[in-house]
Parts: structure tokens; C-alpha cells; sequence
């Protein structure tokens, strides 16, 4: 009986998994078909024989690695960057008391409402001024800070006790030993999540880093993703030979991080 | 399960070695004389910016003072914001590549050089050029900017549903009337009357609509067009526009059209999968779709159907290659050069056989290549002699519109709401018309 129950539930568990998975797999599936197999109806699944020509040719039309390279690079750097700055302001915010405090974060927080479109003219003036046009910094500096990211670690913050905090304090310990060895740790999940998320704006966006960019040497992967279409017709199996190349170092990521992210997780959910 | 954290990164190490290795290439130039820089800023991605390149590289080969940096910039809207960042900050690129609905806001940008200068001072002969494709871009008898890539509309049919339907494929529908009833020949019905294959299948994109009003030779904005001085109104607002919206409509209702929304890719694939037997669709796509078919069935183009009598022709789409101002004299005649090179007879060959795309040069017709093309595709014919018999007029010119992105979208949102039955023709157009007014006034009062 328990062996059905287990059956069913991984029967269940693949069947969902396959779902989810679909649109990942229906992707690696059209990059390795012929042009006229990605086109045909009814549409075609499994490919009669495998062309790796799609991703020759998506190579070619776009250097995807040197891509790749520098959205890994801008990324990590707007990672750690905003990692850094929002949990140390959090910690301000949360652990702190100095007067206009909470005034100070609702202007904090209202910086949120301001659509980063409106920005984007000032922010390219800057880096032009600063000369900082096709280079790393240039593409990374402007998202060092951010308020979610800040909102989102000070209500982690928030959630550990007063009386920890307290009772460090009593033994002596600093503030910023506090922050190093108490909330860090504790508030793994959060930072996890903040990581993942900023990693993943950084790596998918497009409009900054065409702007700021003009040489293919410096661009970052969504813009090799538009240098593969054309607006007349579409190669959809170069196009998800790119997608599949850039979405890999994104998913192995993770796969390494998951571990991290889970363990953090359960360390939070029970007390001990 | 440690050993797939391993492998996954070993693959990650493999990924960051593999960029930095591809990077690594950088052009280690030596040369005693410094080549004159031109920069070139290019939109048009996928198979096209192949085929840019290589010309590119060839022009780089072809001589050693000018070196041409082409960047892709990303779609043409995307482009054009960077170009107005540009401006203000000084740093625009020598050449550009703009799509044709872009030249009115190039043109009042004030930052461009008429290519006229240049044909004027070297004495080029405009003869041998494609007349269609200049009169274009050329505004107060000038001309700004070198056709680089350009389209017309076709009508495709799969010539088999034709020969099913005991239609004649040798001889395609003409008129809005002979698309009607052979469309309704085209449609397969199952059992229960349920249209499982539609006749025709249009995609809903603005462009077709300004097509369909050039081969009524009727006007799509006012001042003839934009061409006589500048457009202050829209004119699409007519019996002719009218005319378009309730043929599209009366075909959609009656089942023999079908509508799968607003991507001419998706119109493509079923045509190519053999869901409609008839689309229309850019001459710039025929390689795409006769090697999408593959042999499955037999592929016949046609010149876009008109109302009858109608006595228009097709307004040329695509992009142009433009000078940007503000460059020394020496760089903008390299960046002259350049675009010289690339409307030469050899280069443009080559464009055409490898995009679609028009020669802009007459002589590339001659050329050996392009004639063995031709007879392997032969269906490129209709399309060159479609273009050939187009008479040019103010409505074949195509409008000149500060807004037209803006219209076009607004069109498409008109032909949306009419095939959906929210709105008769009229209605929709005399909606869109007021939009689009508005906003052109705007950009009027600010483009002074």
C-alpha cells in the first residue's frame, strides 16, 4: 500500500514536473531541429535527426559567448554590490534607532514608485560624463542600490528577535560583529532570494546596456538575443539555440546555489 | 551528489574560458598610416545582419584608409532612441541604418547630411538606380538618405489548394473580388460546416493597410502625402480606406479569411504549413518561405490585389542608410564612400540573393549570380516586375509622418476592432484618424 502511495505521488510529481519543464524542453527540442521542421504543421517535436547547425549559426550571427561573459560579469557585480549596500542600510533601518528614522525609509521606499524609464536619460548623461561608456562600470554602477532590495532585508530583519539583539549587546558584542555573525546567517533565505533576483534583472536586461554600450565586445546577452530575430521573418530554431545558450550558465547557477537557498530556508523554519 | 555540483562547475569554468578566449581576438592593427573610422550603426538582426556584415568586412578588405565599424543597435525604434541620445551628446554614429517611416523624424532631426551632396559633388549618376526606390527618399527634390534595404508586398498562394480547388494557378486573383471568390473555392469546411482551412490568412500589419491605399493611388496623409509640404492630417479617413477595412471584414466574417493576430511570422508559418492557401506577406521573406515549404507544395506569388480598376501601385518598405552630420569633412566623405560601396552593382547582387531584398542599382541585374537566382526563384519575377509597373506618384512615394509608428499602430488597432465586429470601417478609421491627428499636431508644433 505505502509502495502505491509512493508511486502515485511521484507519478503526480512527474507528470507536474513535465509541465513545468515543458516550455525548457519544446525550446532544446526547435534549436535542434531543420529550418522547415520548426516551421512545419502539425508542428514537429522530436526533430528526425539532430542539427547542431542552429547553434553554429546562431554563434555567428552573434558572438553568444563573449555575451554571455560580460552579462556574468555585470551581474555578479550588481549582486554582491546591491547584497552589500541594501543589507547594511537595512540593518539601519531595522536594528538602528535615530530620529526621522522611519521617515527616512518611507522616502526610502517612495524611490520605488519612480519608473526606472524616467531615470534612464540623467543616469546616461552621467556615464557619458564620467567616461564611462563601454565599460563594466558603466554597466554595472547605477543598480549598486536598490530600495526593494532594502525593504525586502529590513523586513527579514525585522522578524529576527529584539531579545537576540539585546542579549549579544549585554555580552558586548559591536554592531557590526552583530550584523557579521547574527543576521547575516540568519537571514539567509532573504539574501538568497535578493540574489537570485538582482542576478536575474541584471542578466536579462536590455535597454541600459544598449545604451550605454557600442561595441560588441562589451554588449550583454539580450542584445544578442535581438541580433538573432528579424522582425520579417523568424530562424526559430538559431533563436532558441541562443535562448538555450544563454539560459545554461543562469540554470547552473542555480543548481549550484539551490543547496544554499533550501538549507537557508529550513534553517529559518525551525527553531532551534 | 556532489559530483554534479562538480560538473556543473566545470561547465561554468568552460563558459567563462570559452568568452574570455573568444574576446580575447581583438584586431592587433599595426599600421603606420591610421585608417579613417566610420561607424556605421545597423538594426536589422537575423539572417540580414549576416549578409550586412559580410559586405561590411568586404568594403574593410576592399581598400586601407577607411575602416567601417558596423554595431548592431538593436530594433529600428530602438535605434532611433539612441540616435536622439546621440545627437544631444554629440556622439552619433557617421552612417545609419533607419526604417522607411523613420525619414520624416530624420529629416526634421535637423542632424543629417542629403546624400544629394554627395551624389551632387561626385557626379553620380542616378540613372542606373531603381527610380521606385528613390522616389522614396527623395523630399524637395533631394535625396536624403541611400535605399539599403527594401520590400514590397505579395500576394503567396500554395499553386497545389489551387489546383484542388480546381482553380487555374497559373492564373492568381487580381482584385479584392477575385481574392474573395477564390478564397471561398480555397476554404475546407469539416462535417459540421467548421472552417478547418481558411482560403487567405492576412496578417493585421499597418503596412498592408498603406499598401492597399497606394494601389488605389489614394493618399494616406494630407499635402499630397506629406510630399508637398508637410503633413498637418491624416488622410486614410476615405471611401478607399473604407474600402480595404470591409473587404478584410466581409472575408472574415463570411469564414474564408482567418485572423491569427498581428505577427507576420505567424501568418508566415501557416502558410508554410499548409493551414491557408493564400497570404500576403513582403517580397523580402520569399527565400524563407519557399525554403520553409521545402518542395511540400508548389509556391506562387502574385502582385497585390487591388480593387478593380484601381490604378496604383506598392510603396517600397525596408530601411535606408542615412548621414549623420557633425563629422570633419574626411570621415563623412570615408562614410560616403562606404555607402557607395554598398549601392554598387556587385554588393547588391549579393544583398539580393542572399535577403530578398531589392537591388537598389539597376546594373545588379546583369549580374551572373543574380540571373542563376532569378531561375531558381523564379518567382522573384513578380515581385521586380511588380515594382517596375508601379507608377510613381505622391501615393506610391508613401506618406512622410513625424508619427507613423505611432499611426501604424493605430491602424493596426482599427483593423483589429473591425475584424473583431466592434466597429464598422468608418467608425474604426474616423476613431484612429482623430488619434493620430492629435498627435501629429504635436510632433508638428514641437518638430519647428
Amino acid at each position: 500500500m505505502k509502495k502505491m502511495i509512493t508511486a502515485g505521488q511521484y507519478l503526480i510529481l512527474a507528470t507536474a514536473s513535465l509541465i513545468l519543464l515543458f516550455p525548457v524542453i519544446y525550446a532544446i527540442l526547435v534549436s535542434l531541429q531543420s529550418a522547415s521542421e520548426s516551421v512545419s504543421y502539425p508542428p514537429v517535436f522530436i526533430p528526425a535527426q539532430l542539427n547542431w547547425q542552429s547553434y553554429v549559426k546562431a554563434m555567428q550571427t552573434a558572438p553568444i559567448f563573449r555575451f554571455i561573459f560580460n552579462s556574468f560579469v555585470v551581474s555578479v557585480i550588481v549582486t554582491v554590490g546591491q547584497l552589500i549596500t541594501a543589507s547594511l542600510a537595512a540593518y539601519a533601518f531595522s536594528f538602528l534607532t535615530f530620529p526621522g528614522r522611519n521617515a527616512i525609509f518611507y522616502v526610502f521606499l517612495s524611490t520605488m514608485m519612480i519608473p526606472w524609464e524616467v531615470t534612464i536619460i540623467p543616469n546616461y548623461f552621467t556615464i557619458r560624463e564620467l567616461n564611462w561608456l563601454d565599460t563594466y562600470q558603466g554597466l554595472a554602477v547605477p543598480f549598486l542600490a536598490s530600495a526593494f532590495g532594502t525593504f525586502l532585508l529590513r523586513q527579514a530583519f525585522m522578524t529576527l528577535p529584539r531579545e537576540l539583539y539585546d542579549a549579544a549587546r549585554i555580552d558586548g558584542c559591536g554592531h557590526f560583529r552583530f550584523f557579521l555573525t547574527m543576521v547575516l546567517p540568519l537571514s539567509r533565505p532573504a539574501l538568497g532570494t535578493l540574489a537570485v533576483y538582482s542576478f536575474l534583472m541584471t542578466y536579462n536586461q536590455y535597454l541600459w546596456p544598449l545604451l550605454v554600450t557600442n561595441k560588441d565586445t562589451m554588449r550583454t546577452v539580450q542584445i544578442g538575443l535581438a541580433m538573432l530575430q528579424w522582425d520579417q521573418a523568424a530562424a526559430w530554431n538559431s533563436i532558441m539555440a541562443g535562448v538555450i545558450l544563454v539560459c545554461l550558465p543562469a540554470a547552473l547557477l542555480l543548481i549550484v546555489g539551490q543547496k544554499q537557498l533550501v538549507r537557508g530556508m529550513t534553517a529559518g523554519a525551525v527553531k532551534g | 551528489m556532489n559530483w554534479k555540483k562538480a560538473l556543473c562547475l566545470v561547465v561554468l569554468v568552460l563558459f567563462v574560458v570559452g568568452a574570455v578566449g573568444c574576446g580575447g581576438g581583438e584586431k592587433p592593427k599595426t599600421d603606420e598610416k591610421k585608417p579613417i573610422k566610420v561607424v556605421f550603426w545597423y538594426s536589422v538582426g537575423g539572417k540580414v545582419s549576416e549578409s550586412t556584415k559580410v559586405l561590411v568586412d568586404r568594403f574593410n578588405a576592399s581598400q586601407k584608409d577607411i575602416f567601417v565599424e558596423a554595431i548592431f543597435q538593436g530594433s529600428y525604434d530602438d535605434a532611433i532612441n539612441k540616435l536622439k541620445q546621440s545627437i544631444v551628446s554629440k556622439a552619433a554614429p557617421h552612417v545609419m541604418q533607419v526604417y522607411d517611416i523613420g525619414s520624416r523624424f530624420m529629416i526634421d532631426s535637423k542632424a543629417v547630411v542629403p546624400v544629394q551632396k554627395w551624389v551632387d559633388a561626385d557626379k553620380i549618376d542616378l540613372k542606373t538606380f531603381e527610380p521606385n526606390l528613390l522616389a522614396y527618399y527623395t523630399v524637395d527634390n533631394k535625396l536624403y538618405s541611400m535605399p539599403f534595404n527594401t520590400s514590397t508586398p505579395i500576394l503567396y498562394y500554395n499553386a497545389n489548394m489551387f489546383k484542388e480547388a480546381g482553380l487555374d494557378p497559373a492564373k492568381p486573383p487580381k482584385t479584392f473580388d477575385e481574392v474573395v471568390a477564390a478564397a471561398r473555392k480555397l476554404t475546407v469546411k469539416d462535417a459540421a460546416g467548421k472552417v478547418t482551412r481558411p482560403g487567405i490568412t492576412i496578417a493585421i500589419y499597418g503596412w498592408f493597410f498603406e499598401q492597399l491605399l497606394a494601389v488605389q493611388n489614394a493618399f494616406y496623409a494630407n499635402n499630397e502625402n506629406g510630399r508637398s509640404g508637410m503633413a498637418t492630417a491624416t488622410a486614410f479617413n476615405s471611401p478607399e480606406g473604407e474600402k480595404i477595412l470591409s473587404w478584410w471584414q466581409g472575408m472574415v466574417k463570411e469564414g474564408i479569411a482567418g485572423n491569427i493576430g498581428r505577427k507576420t511570422a505567424d501568418t508566415q508559418k501557416a502558410f508554410i504549413g499548409g493551414q491557408t492557401a493564400m497570404t500576403i506577406d513582403s517580397t523580402g521573406v520569399l527565400g524563407d518561405i519557399v525554403t520553409g515549404v521545402g518542395g511540400k507544395f508548389e509556391v506562387g506569388t502574385a502582385f497585390l490585389p487591388r480593387p478593380e480598376g484601381a490604378k496604383g501601385g506598392v510603396i517600397i518598405g525596408g530601411g535606408s542608410l542615412w548621414m549623420l552630420a557633425g563629422h570633419p569633412d574626411a570621415e563623412e566623405k570615408a562614410a560616403w564612400t562606404f555607402i557607395k560601396f554598398m549601392s554598387d552593382a556587385k554588393q547588391q547582387a549579393y544583398w539580393h540573393i542572399n535577403t530578398g531584398y531589392f537591388p537598389v542599382t539597376m546594373k545588379a541585374y546583369e549580374d551572373a549570380d543574380l540571373k542563376k537566382h532569378h531561375e531558381k526563384y523564379p518567382q522573384f519575377k513578380v515581385a521586380v516586375d511588380q515594382l517596375h509597373s508601379t507608377p510613381i506618384t505622391k501615393a506610391t512615394q508613401g506618406a512622410l509622418l513625424g508619427v507613423f509608428t505611432q499611426s501604424r499602430q493605430e491602424i493596426e488597432n482599427a483593423i483589429e476592432q473591425v475584424l473583431n465586429n466592434q466597429a464598422t470601417p468608418k467608425e474604426a478609421l474616423t476613431k484612429t484618424a482623430a488619434i493620430v491627428d492629435a498627435a501629429l499636431t504635436r510632433y508638428n508644433q514641437t518638430a519647428k
